[in-house]
């Protein structure tokens, strides 16, 4: 082969890294440059020609990454996740609260806005035999992923359009948790609900940075009538599921064929118990029962929700976000399976490192475009040449 | 308007395209000359600052052309891209005027305490 034909297989094979769709306007016109830059007799590109290519082929899949949450579909499923995904958080701590409350008592108003439970003014009896323990540890960490005020702080400022402060709030709680379990030596693996929890709130921060149409706030919600009817659906399934069946559900008397069917039920139940049970806060070996009462109502809400959901690239887009922090919870809790179980650090930093690429991610969409974008920018101009 | 400062191979790139439209070598080329040699541009990072210029507004697409086989774009400056080089243009021109009359003024007085 000739040298000429050496160097432009060489620029082509670097030119790969670019986007496909960047390539196929732009893969000729670059070449022209490269070859036209190129020394006389030049075989292979240079060192720094070559890592200048990848450098750029990274910035503008970066920027395509950006320009795709700007078109419109993208657009509107991240203004419709960024302010319904803190209220459906609010919505499951809440009934986790009452759920909690109703085994272990309310307490007092402090303790309920902390979320601990028990007798009146228990948080402040147990500040008060180990303050450090107590107030730096159990009681904030439940406060942040189980409690109910950031999730009502959150919900609060999406809905009213406050996107830079809920992104700064939404990036805060998962680094305040880490900060303190970390610093105190817990162990993250294994608690797919608080896992989950990080993973919605770092997923928030990142769509709230990403989608300036969430500045509408609440608005976002009123696009179409079968997104307030998905609404209603995932809320009903979170808030049952939450916790709210065990305080309205009295178990009936069963008749002893039906006792029997419960217990197979039960038996063949149990092999599967983890993840799921775990993060609907179902015990080990409830879930006979749960199938029992909940497996029509989830049954039903999945059809719902799909069918509402798949229905229009919006959904579609909307739902496959929902799907994220869940996902990764599973993941987790898949990894908190293994046998022998992983060294505790190994562990952390099987959870922490999705959520860190994510408020990593959140950064850099921030520092990328956040700054010259307004409260509702439709769309950006194309790229060179698509004009 | 965006009115924050340029970096310089973002202004070479503009200064280059300021008196009518070019292709990439010539921007580049066009660069290397403006700036004494200072600022080489490269293939990459010349076509990543067009495709940032061009989703700011501030470039767009001229024509085409095929000269001995390859493909030839050419790029020229958008009304809203001549504003922001002039509005640069003027933020320099203010900065290097101020840093002269001081400059001057040091020398007075150095000279006075000689």
């Amino acid at each position: 082969m000739t040298a000429t034909g050496d160097l432009e297989g060489g620029y082509r094979r670097l030119l790969r890294w670019y986007p496909t769709s960047y390539r196929g306007r732009h893969e000729e016109e670059i070449l022209g440059v490269l070859m036209a830059a190129a020394q006389p007799g030049q075989r292979r590109p240079a060192m720094r020609e070559s890592l200048d290519l990848l450098w750029s082929a990274l910035k503008i899949r970066v920027r395509t990454i950006l320009r795709g949450a700007d078109s419109q579909p993208w657009a509107a499923a991240l203004a419709f996740v960024a302010v319904l995904l803190p209220l459906l958080m609010l919505l499951l701590k809440l009934t986790i609260f009452l759920d909690r409350g109703a085994q272990y008592g309310f307490g007092t108003p402090a303790d309920i806005l902390i979320g601990a439970y028990g007798e009146p003014g228990s948080y402040a009896q147990s500040f008060q035999a180990n303050p450090y323990s107590v107030a730096l540890t159990g009681n904030v960490t439940d406060a942040l992923t189980a409690g109910p005020l950031p999730a009502l702080i959150l919900a609060v400022l999406a809905c009213l359009g406050r996107r830079r402060a809920a992104a700064i709030f939404a990036a805060f709680v998962p680094l305040a948790y880490l900060g303190i379990t970390l610093g105190n030596g817990y162990t993250l693996l294994g608690a797919p609900r608080t896992a989950v929890t990080l993973y919605a709130y770092g997923l928030e921060a990142l769509i709230l940075f990403a989608a300036p149409g969430a500045a509408r706030g609440w608005r976002a919600l009123r696009w179409r009538p079968s997104a307030l009817l998905a609404i209603a659906t995932v809320a009903a399934g979170v808030g049952m599921n939450g916790g709210l069946w065990r305080i309205f559900h009295v178990p009936p008397a069963f008749p002893a064929n039906v006792l029997g069917r419960a217990a197979r039920l039960r038996r063949l139940a149990n092999l599967p118990h983890g993840f799921i049970d775990r993060l609907f806060g179902v015990g080990a070996g409830q879930w006979g029962g749960w199938l029992l009462y909940q497996g029509l109502l989830v049954a039903i809400i999945v059809i719902a929700l799909v069918a509402l959901l798949v229905g229009s690239p919006v959904s579609r887009r909307a739902l496959s976000l929902f799907a994220v922090p869940f996902a990764l919870g599973a993941i987790i809790y898949l990894c908190s399976l293994i046998s022998p179980p992983l060294p505790a650090s190994v562990g952390n930093t099987l959870v922490v490192v999705p959520l860190l690429l994510m408020l990593l991610a959140a950064m850099v969409v921030s520092l990328g475009h956040g700054r010259n974008a307004g409260p509702d920018v439709p769309g950006r101009p194309a790229t060179p040449g698509a004009a | 308007m965006n009115d924050r400062p340029l970096q310089e191979p973002t202004f070479l790139l503009l200064t280059a395209l300021a008196d009518g439209p070019q292709h990439g070598y010539g921007i580049m080329t066009d660069v290397d000359r403006i700036s004494a040699g200072r600022v080489k541009l490269r293939a990459g990072t010349l076509y990543a600052a067009l495709d940032r210029l061009a989703a700011e507004g501030l470039v767009e697409a001229d024509r085409e052309e095929v000269v001995d086989g390859r493909l030839r774009r050419y790029y020229r400056l958008t009304p809203p891209g001549g504003d922001r080089l002039a509005v640069e243009v003027e933020r320099l021109q203010h900065n290097a005027a101020a840093a002269a009359r001081r400059l001057k003024l040091r020398h007075r007085a150095m000279d006075g305490l000689v």
